[in-house]
C-alpha cells in the first residue's frame, strides 16, 4: 500500500471528509451502519465500509441488505474487503484512503484478560493515525450527542480537540459542551504535611486551581466560538483519565472527547493505569479520540 | 511479659515527648530561615543527644534516654523508632506514582536511568577501589558490601525536597518539573529495592539465603502487590471508604496492610522497609484513596514518626566525635559528580537543553531526608561506620539546601 503523505502530513483533525467504518459482522452492524451513514450525511463526508477477513457470500448479501434498509446513497459510498492483521491493516487502510474519522463499535468495558490483552477497538484507539470514534451503543437511527465532554488537559493538542469538537456539535446540532479540565497534583499532600500551616496549604491548593482555571479560560477563548453552543469550563479534581471518566459518567455525556496519546501506550500503560488508559478500561459514553496531526 | 514499670513509663513518655515538643519548636524556627524541617529535628537530636547535652549534663541525658542502662525503655524506644521508619517508607511508597514515569516517557526513563547508573558506578568505584577512604577493611565481604551501598545511597533523590522546591519555583506542573519528579519516583523505586537486596545480604538477618532467591523473592513480591494486589486493593478501598467508619475504616485498613506486608518482607528475611515502601506504592497509586485519607496519612506520619526518627538519630551518634574530613569531602564530591553528571546527561539524551539539563541534575540531587533514612538504616545493619553516616547526613543536608538556589541559577 501506498500512502499519499503530502495528504497526511499536517492534515487539520477537521473537517471530516472520509469516514471509514470498521465492520465486524457482529449483532450491532446494523447500528454501527446507522451512526455511520448519519454522520457521513451530517458532515457531507465519503463513507468507506472496511472489513479485514474473508470475503464471503453471505457477508456480501447481509451488508447489502443493511444498506438497503438503512437507505445509504450507495454512490457515496466504498466498500474494501480485505484479509491480514486486523489492527494494522486497518490502519494502513485509513492512511490510504486519507480517512479523517474511523468509526469502530465498542462494548462499554472488556473483560479483564481481554483488556490487558488488548481488544480490538481499544487497541485501534491506541495505535490510529487518525480521530476514532468508539460506539458503545450504536443506534441504527443515529444516536444523538446533545451533552459533550471535553478534556482540557494542558497540551498542544487540546485546542485542536477542542475545535473538533465544536465542529461536530455544529454539524450534529449539540446543546451544551463542556471543557473539563483536571486538577492533579502528585505528592501535595507530602509536601503539604511537612512545613504548611493550614492557610498556607489552603492557599496554596486555591492559587494551583486558580492558575488551571485560567490557562484553561484562555485556551477556551481562543478556540473557534460558535454562538450557537454554549461551552461550559469545569475544573476536576483526580488523576488524569479517571477524573474525566468520572465526570462523564456522572454528567451522563452523550460524547465525551479527548486528545490522541502522546506516547506508544503498551501493556505496562494497562497495569500501571494512567491517562487514556482509564477510559478505556470502562467507557462511559461513545469516545472521541482526537488525532490533530500536529 | 516484662513490662515498664511505673518510673520507666513516666521516663519513656517524658523523653517522647521532649522528641516530639522540641523538635517541632526548632523545626518552626528553621522553617523560617528556609531550612529543611529535618535539619531541625536532626539539630534537636544533636543537642539532646550524647554530642551535647550528654557532654553537658550526663545524669540528665542518661536519665531521660536511658539506652545503656535501662534495656525495657531502650527496647520500648527501639519499637517506636522501627515503626517509624516502616511508616516513613510507606508514606514515601505512597507518591511513588510508576504512571507518571511512564506518561513522561522517554526524557524520564533516560533521566532516571541515568541519574542512578552513573552514581550508582562512581560510588562503587571509588568504595571498591579506595576503602582505605572510609575506614574499610581491603578484604572480605564488607568491601563488597560497603560499595553497593555507597554506590546506592549515591544514587537515590529525596522526592519530598524535590517536589517541595519545584513548588516554591512554580515549576512542578511544568515539562521540567514533571520529569524531575517522574525521575526521582524512578530513583526511589530501584533505590529502595536495590538497599532491601543489600540489607539482606548484609548479614543483619540470621538465616542467609543465597542471592537468586532473594532477588526472586523482592521481584516476586514488588510483582505481585503492584499487579494483582493493586487489582484487588482497587476492589477492596472504594468499599473500605463507603461502608466503614470515615476516615478511621480506611487510615485501619492502609497501615495494617502496610505492616502487614511489613512483618512479610520480614519474614522472608527481606527488611521490613520493602514491604512497607511496596504497600505505600499499591496503595498511593489507587484511584480509589481519597485525596484527604493521603493527607491524614501524611500528616499523621510526617509529624510524629518522623520526628522521633530524625531525632533519634543524633540520640545515638555523636557527630563530632565521628566527623571526619576526608570522609565528608569525598562523599561530597562524589554526590554532586555522580547524580549532577549522571542527571543532566540523562536529560540531555531525552532532549532537554543545556540549562535544562543542568537544572534537572541540581534538582535531582537534594537527597533530604531519603537519604539519612538510608543511612540510618545502613548503619544499624553494620554495613557503615558512623563517621560515613555522618558524611552521609552532612552530604543530604547541604544538596538538598542548595538544591533550589542552584536550579533557579541556571533556569532565571
Amino acid at each position: 500500500m501506498e500512502f499519499d503523505l503530502a495528504r497526511l502530513k499536517k492534515r487539520p483533525s477537521f473537517p471530516f471528509e472520509t469516514i471509514a467504518v470498521a465492520i465486524a459482522f457482529s449483532p450491532r452492524l446494523e447500528g454501527l451502519l446507522g451512526e455511520a451513514s448519519r454522520l457521513a450525511k451530517s458532515f457531507n463526508a465519503h463513507l468507506v465500509l472496511m472489513h479485514i477477513g474473508e470475503r464471503t457470500r453471505t457477508k456480501e448479501e447481509r451488508l447489502n441488505t443493511l444498506i438497503e434498509k438503512l437507505k445509504i446513497d450507495e454512490s457515496h459510498i466504498r466498500i474494501i474487503w480485505t484479509e491480514g492483521q486486523t489492527v494494522d491493516t486497518l490502519l494502513q487502510l485509513c492512511k490510504l484512503h486519507v480517512v479523517d474519522l474511523l468509526i469502530v463499535g465498542a462494548l462499554r468495558k472488556e473483560n479483564m484478560l481481554k483488556f490487558y490483552l488488548g481488544s480490538l477497538a481499544r487497541n485501534i484507539s491506541r495505535k490510529a493515525k487518525c480521530s476514532v470514534l468508539l460506539l458503545t451503543n450504536p443506534d441504527p437511527a443515529g444516536s444523538r450527542y446533545k451533552k459533550i465532554v471535553v478534556d482540557g488537559v494542558e497540551n498542544p493538542k487540546t485546542i485542536h480537540t477542542v475545535n473538533t469538537a465544536i465542529y461536530l456539535a455544529e454539524h450534529l446540532k449539540s446543546k451544551e459542551i463542556t471543557v473539563a479540565s483536571e486538577v492533579h497534583m502528585p505528592t501535595l499532600a507530602m509536601t503539604m504535611a511537612e512545613e504548611s500551616t493550614a492557610p498556607e496549604a489552603s492557599k496554596l491548593k486555591k492559587e494551583l486551581q486558580e492558575e488551571e482555571a485560567s490557562k484553561m479560560n484562555e485556551m477556551v477563548e481562543s478556540c473557534r466560538i460558535h454562538r450557537d453552543i454554549e461551552i461550559c469550563q469545569k475544573m476536576i479534581k483526580g488523576k488524569p483519565g479517571y477524573a474525566i471518566r468520572n465526570y462523564a459518567s456522572n454528567k451522563k455525556a452523550d460524547l465525551l472527547v479527548i486528545n490522541s496519546p502522546d506516547l506508544k501506550l503498551g501493556i505496562l500503560d494497562r497495569i500501571f493505569t494512567h491517562d487514556i488508559e482509564y477510559i478505556l478500561e470502562d467507557l462511559p459514553c461513545n469516545l472521541l479520540i482526537v488525532h490533530s496531526r500536529i | 511479659m516484662a513490662k515498664l514499670s511505673h518510673s520507666d513509663l513516666i521516663v519513656f513518655l517524658v523523653a517522647i515527648s521532649t522528641m516530639l515538643i522540641v523538635s517541632r519548636v526548632v523545626a518552626e524556627l528553621g522553617k523560617r530561615l528556609k531550612l529543611p524541617i529535618v535539619m531541625g529535628e536532626l539539630l534537636v537530636g544533636i543537642a539532646l543527644g550524647p554530642t551535647v547535652l550528654g557532654q553537658l549534663s550526663p545524669d540528665f541525658f542518661n536519665w531521660l534516654f536511658p539506652f545503656d542502662t535501662n534495656p525495657n525503655i531502650s527496647i520500648a524506644l527501639d519499637g517506636i523508632f522501627s515503626l517509624s521508619v516502616v511508616m516513613l517508607l510507606f508514606v514515601a511508597g505512597l507518591e511513588v506514582q510508576l504512571p507518571i514515569v511512564l506518561r513522561q516517557g522517554k526524557t524520564a526513563i533516560a533521566t532516571g536511568f541515568m541519574s542512578m547508573i552513573i552514581p550508582f558506578f562512581t560510588g562503587y568505584a571509588v568504595a571498591w577501589f579506595f576503602p582505605e577512604w572510609f575506614n574499610i577493611a581491603p578484604d572480605g565481604n564488607g568491601r563488597f558490601l560497603f560499595a553497593l551501598f555507597l554506590g546506592t545511597a549515591l544514587s537515590i533523590s529525596a522526592l519530598p525536597v524535590i517536589a517541595r522546591i519545584l513548588m516554591d519555583m512554580n515549576l512542578f506542573k511544568t515539562n521540567i518539573g514533571m520529569i524531575i519528579i517522574a525521575s526521582a519516583m524512578f530513583n526511589d523505586l530501584v533505590g529502595w529495592l536495590f538497599f532491601s537486596l543489600i540489607l539482606s545480604l548484609s548479614g543483619q538477618n540470621t538465616n542467609h539465603m543465597n542471592l537468586g532467591y532473594t532477588i526472586l523473592y523482592i521481584v516476586g513480591f514488588g510483582l505481585f502487590m503492584l499487579t494483582i494486589g493493586r487489582i484487588v486493593l482497587n476492589r477492596v478501598l472504594p468499599w473500605v471508604q463507603t461502608k466503614l467508619s470515615w476516615p478511621g475504616g480506611v487510615l485501619a485498613m492502609c497501615l495494617g496492610l502496610c505492616l502487614l506486608c511489613a512483618a512479610f518482607t520480614e519474614s522472608i528475611n527481606i527488611h521490613a522497609i520493602l514491604g512497607a515502601f511496596i504497600a505505600g506504592i499499591a496503595i498511593g497509586d489507587s484511584v480509589h484513596l481519597r485525596e484527604q485519607a493521603r493527607e491524614i496519612i501524611h500528616q499523621f506520619v510526617t509529624n510524629f514518626f518522623a520526628p522521633l526518627f530524625f531525632v533519634s538519630i543524633g540520640l545515638k551518634v555523636n557527630f563530632i566525635e565521628n566527623f571526619d574530613w576526608l570522609m565528608v569531602t569525598v562523599v561530597m564530591v562524589l554526590a554532586y559528580f555522580g547524580k549532577v553528571l549522571g542527571a543532566s546527561f540523562g536529560a540531555r539524551l531525552g532532549g532537554m537543553n543545556r540549562r535544562q539539563s543542568l537544572a534537572i541534575g541540581f534538582g535531582l540531587n537534594a537527597r533530604g531526608a531519603m537519604e539519612i533514612i538510608l543511612g540510618t538504616l545502613a548503619l544499624n545493619a553494620g554495613l557503615i561506620s558512623k563517621p560515613v553516616f555522618v558524611a552521609l547526613v552532612i552530604m543530604a543536608l547541604v544538596t538538598s539546601i542548595t538544591a533550589g538556589p542552584m536550579m533557579r541559577r541556571f533556569l532565571d
